[in-house]
């Protein structure tokens, strides 16, 4: 640079003195802003989307609908509810959630107006669950998926293939390697809990949780980004999860697989138009872009990762990308949501009895079992005890009953035990004690 | 495709990151790029990491409409987003609206008035306060949206022949709902990166006083900001925030906790609701204060352990051709390549140890061209503090934009480069006339950070 004939340097000079007027002329000082008015109308949305799902709807939706612009109300399930209970339901136009049981609970409530949009390239089933109400009141938006979360490399250590379904997950080589949520406290849990229920029936249901709950290594009070932190950690070989947040890991480069069992389930998020909504039709035209292709594509983003309600979008994805529609031709998706929608609360409590207090115990319980059998010692009596449910199948169908656990959303604070389940509780601990009695009589 | 185009492809799939379009590979890294901002320190022991993640939960968390039966409540009266992470998603870089009908999703306006506060700070508008809140609870009405159009500047020619035109962001404020605002001070701003600031904070104060006062080549001078620590009752030295405007972490999460989404904290404990704003300071509280102390020190302990990404293929004649590059053309004289941090014992892992985060934490003045004529403290209209680079390269896969500087306005690493002026002056006259294989190998250096 010293010698100023030096061709570079008068390059440097010539570009330097084009960009010296480039950035002194038009920039003296901050430019005047102006105020004016748009006359954009709210469409208030409640739900319990996360930013990262719902940040892309509303810059999606404003753009392509500049007469409204989205106002959104972050409301868990449980505490939905009572917002839109309220008088002129809190001032909202939609409800967009995935919970069933709030859109069912509100729909008896008379809390909704017809949807009023076609659907055209929608079904109504996906395998014997609906998606869309049968009053026409409320209709699915996309699905998460249930299954497994497994840590490939952490499995093929503990010498395991990929399990095919929940019965897999019983085998003596998981003991301390599953993560479990909790289904009273993490909100996708008690449908999971019912799937296998449906599927197996209900004693061979219980027993096939009570042998995973024995295998459990962590008791997951939170979500499912735990759930998957733990696995992708391999702090645990395999967690119990809802697919679009692993998924999302996975197609992040998370060095997991997620596998869905031959007996799965969908837990469908639904959109519903309030009956008081002041702007019915600005909500109307937010309902129909979630369900539009464009909409739909949205949920397909690798951070957010649901299952779309529109099978003519899979036809865009990568083959690897699970469509649903298709598993269910082959039966994956026998799950039958409404037939388990009212009894969810009550699965969750006994669950809670049954499994989760005097988890410590039960894990030990079931390592004694485990090397009893492997020393091939009888004690199939001990078995049972571990394995009964603490109710029959009749007395869980009693309206009753479930009517008790009907409030008991996921997340919402259970109280103090009822009388049912301090009877229940009593009952596992008697079962638990006479167990760990007839294995010590075995020497186990 | 050009040279660079073909490096940063031989990047993404050279470290088996083609994840969007490709089946994982053999040999990937356990941690994918896409998460590279969002990984603690190495180190963190079994309870930091419940710390870590009951942080990174506070920091994801939708916050509520009071009353609720809800931990999260006490969102707004006023507030801009839900959550941190919207503006800092995947805890990396905002963005700016393409055009005026489209909605700041990660930005704000901050405004004030010509003055300074009690505390030594810019003077808040009197009606609309220290920012612009475009979202209101129900029933409290948002304050209004500042819309951004852009303005093509005539291309120029860098040395060989390319031209490159900028863009200028012009301002409108729409719906103002509490009357006309009047002449104010507005200065736009995207979400920041989040990742390292606690390897930043332990670099000590000493560093960044020691730094001003040496003699920089270029006419590079550098100042440090004093600014008002809240929780300590004096001025210290500035370290976070594009001006430097922010003293450390706790208060930088609990001033964008109440400016941002209207949570009051034992830090800030009244809600951001001005005297002209009747019916929000009428609107119900969340609690006393909204934001726990105990979710304060989990945000606090998340932010000052995430890791920065490392740099990605550093040996790569192209990039080490780069980096010479980077260092001959004068950036470093503000983006230092090495800091020190000295001891920490509330966040250990930050303490004494080299870091490459490509900043000096001082402020420069950057010539009027980026010049917002709102002084911030001692900050003046034309000074911003040197951002940090390290992770910089990771924002076109991790952000999906490439939109760099405070306002986004920048369309890439280019464009970026091209705006600086003042003490940056000389520097970007020597990168305009460098010739156009130096300039790609520089920005593939930037690219590797």
């Amino acid at each position: 640079m010293k010698n100023p004939l030096n061709p570079r340097r008068r390059r440097f000079l010539a570009t330097a003195a084009g960009l010296g007027s480039l950035l002194a002329a038009p920039l003296a000082a901050p430019l005047a802003a102006s105020a004016r008015t748009t006359g954009r109308q709210p469409v208030v949305v409640v739900t319990s989307y996360n930013d990262e799902t719902f940040s892309r709807f509303e810059a999606a939706f404003e753009k392509a609908n500049p007469r409204y612009k989205l106002q959104l109300v972050w409301r868990m399930p449980h505490d939905a509810l009572p917002y839109l209970r309220q008088p002129a339901q809190g001032g909202a136009d939609v409800y967009w959630s995935a919970s069933p049981r709030t859109f069912a609970a509100l729909a008896a409530d008379g809390a909704w107006q017809p949807l009023g949009i076609a659907r055209d390239g929608l079904p109504e089933n996906i395998g014997k669950a609906r998606l869309s109400d049968a009053d026409g009141l409320y209709t699915a938006t996309e699905m998460a998926g249930y299954g497994f979360i497994v840590n490939p490399g952490a499995l093929a250590k503990l010498g395991l293939a990929e399990p095919k379904d929940w019965r897999d997950l019983t085998a003596p080589a998981y003991a301390g390697q599953i993560v479990m949520p909790i289904p009273s406290r993490v909100g996708f849990a008690p449908v999971m809990v019912d799937i296998l229920l449906q599927a197996y029936g209900w004693e061979k249901g219980w027993a096939t949780w009570s042998a995973i709950a024995g295998n459990a290594g962590t008791l997951m009070d939170r979500g499912s980004t735990f759930v998957t932190d733990e696995v992708a950690s391999g702090r645990r070989a395999l967690g119990l999860s809802i697919d679009f947040f692993a998924v999302a890991a996975i197609a992040n480069g998370a060095p997991l697989r997620f596998a869905y069992p031959a007996h799965g389930g969908l837990n469908p998020a639904h959109i519903a138009i309030t009956k008081s909504a002041s702007n019915p039709e600005g909500a109307r035209a937010f309902a129909r872009f979630v369900l539009s292709a464009a909409g739909q594509k949205i949920l397909t983003h690798s951070d957010i990762h649901k299952l779309p309600v529109r099978p003519a979008v899979y036809r865009e994805l990568p083959a690897a990308y699970f469509n649903p529609f298709a598993a269910a031709e082959k039966g994956a998706f026998d799950y039958d949501g409404e037939l388990g929608r009212k009894r969810l609360g009550l699965l969750s409590a006994l669950f809670e009895q049954m499994l989760i207090n005097s988890h410590g115990e039960l894990v030990e319980l079931w390592q004694r079992l485990h090397r009893a059998e492997a020393a091939g010692k009888n004690v199939a009596a001990a078995r049972q005890l571990l394995e009964s449910p603490l109710i029959s199948a009749a007395e869980a169908d009693d309206p009753a009953l479930q009517r008790q656990f009907r409030n008991r959303l996921e997340g919402s604070d259970p109280g103090s035990a009822g009388a049912s389940e301090l009877v229940w509780h009593e009952r596992s601990q008697a079962n638990r004690t006479a167990a760990g009695r007839l294995l010590q009589e075995m020497g186990a | 495709m050009n040279m660079l185009q073909r490096f940063l492809l031989h990047v993404l799939l050279g470290a088996g990151l083609a994840h969007q379009f490709a089946p994982a590979l053999a040999g990937e890294p356990e941690i994918a790029l896409r998460e590279a901002y969002t990984q603690p320190l190495p180190g963190l022991g079994e309870t930091d990491r419940e710390l870590f993640f009951r942080g990174r939960s506070v920091f994801r968390q939708s916050w509520v409409v009071a009353p609720a039966n809800d931990r999260a409540a006490g969102l707004g009266p006023l507030y801009n987003r839900l959550s941190c992470i919207s503006c800092h998603q995947k805890n990396g870089r905002g963005r700016s609206p393409d055009g005026p009908d489209e909605r700041m999703l990660s930005m704000l306006v901050r405004l004030s008035v010509p003055g300074r506060a009690a505390d030594g700070g810019p003077k808040p508008h009197p009606v609309y306060g220290g920012q612009l809140n475009d979202e209101g609870i129900p029933g409290i009405p948002a304050e209004g949206r500042a819309a951004i159009s852009w303005r093509e500047l005539a291309p120029q020619t860098l040395a060989g022949g390319e031209k490159v035109a900028l863009r200028q962001p012009q301002v409108s404020f729409t719906d103002m709902a509490y009357g006309k605002p009047g002449k104010m001070l507005y200065s736009l701003r995207v979400g920041q990166p989040v990742y390292g600031l606690g390897l930043l904070e332990s670099v000590p104060a000493a560093t960044l006083l020691a730094m001003a006062a040496e003699a920089k080549p270029d006419g590079v001078k550098g100042s440090v900001n004093e600014v008002w620590d809240a929780a300590a009752q004096r001025s210290v030295v500035g370290r976070f925030g594009f001006k430097a405007n922010m003293p450390n972490l706790r208060q930088q999460s609990a001033g964008a906790m109440l400016g941002d989404l209207g949570m009051t904290s034992s830090l800030f404990p009244a809600e951001n609701c001005t005297p002209a704003q009747k019916a929000c300071r009428r609107a119900p509280s969340g609690g006393h204060p909204e934001l726990s102390d105990a979710d304060l020190d989990a945000v606090e302990f998340y932010l000052a352990n995430l890791a920065a990404p490392p740099q990605r293929q550093a040996t790569d004649p192209l990039v080490a051709l780069g980096a010479r590059v980077f260092a001959a053309t004068g950036c470093t004289a503000c983006h230092r390549p090495s800091l020190q941090t000295g001891p920490n014992e509330r966040f250990p892992l930050t303490a004494n140890q080299s870091i490459a985060p490509y900043t000096d934490l001082l402020l420069h003045d950057m010539g009027r061209g980026l010049a917002d004529g709102r002084p911030d403290y001692q900050a003046n209209g034309r000074q911003w503090r040197t951002p940090p680079l390290w992770g910089i390269g990771l924002v076109p896969l991790i952000n999906e934009h490439s939109q760099y500087l405070h306002d986004g306005r920048a369309r890439n690493l280019q464009e970026a480069i091209l705006w600086h002026d003042g003490e940056a002056r000389i520097a970007r006259m020597r990168y305009a006339a460098t010739p156009k294989n130096q300039r790609e190998a520089l920005l593939a250096f930037l690219q590797s950070l």
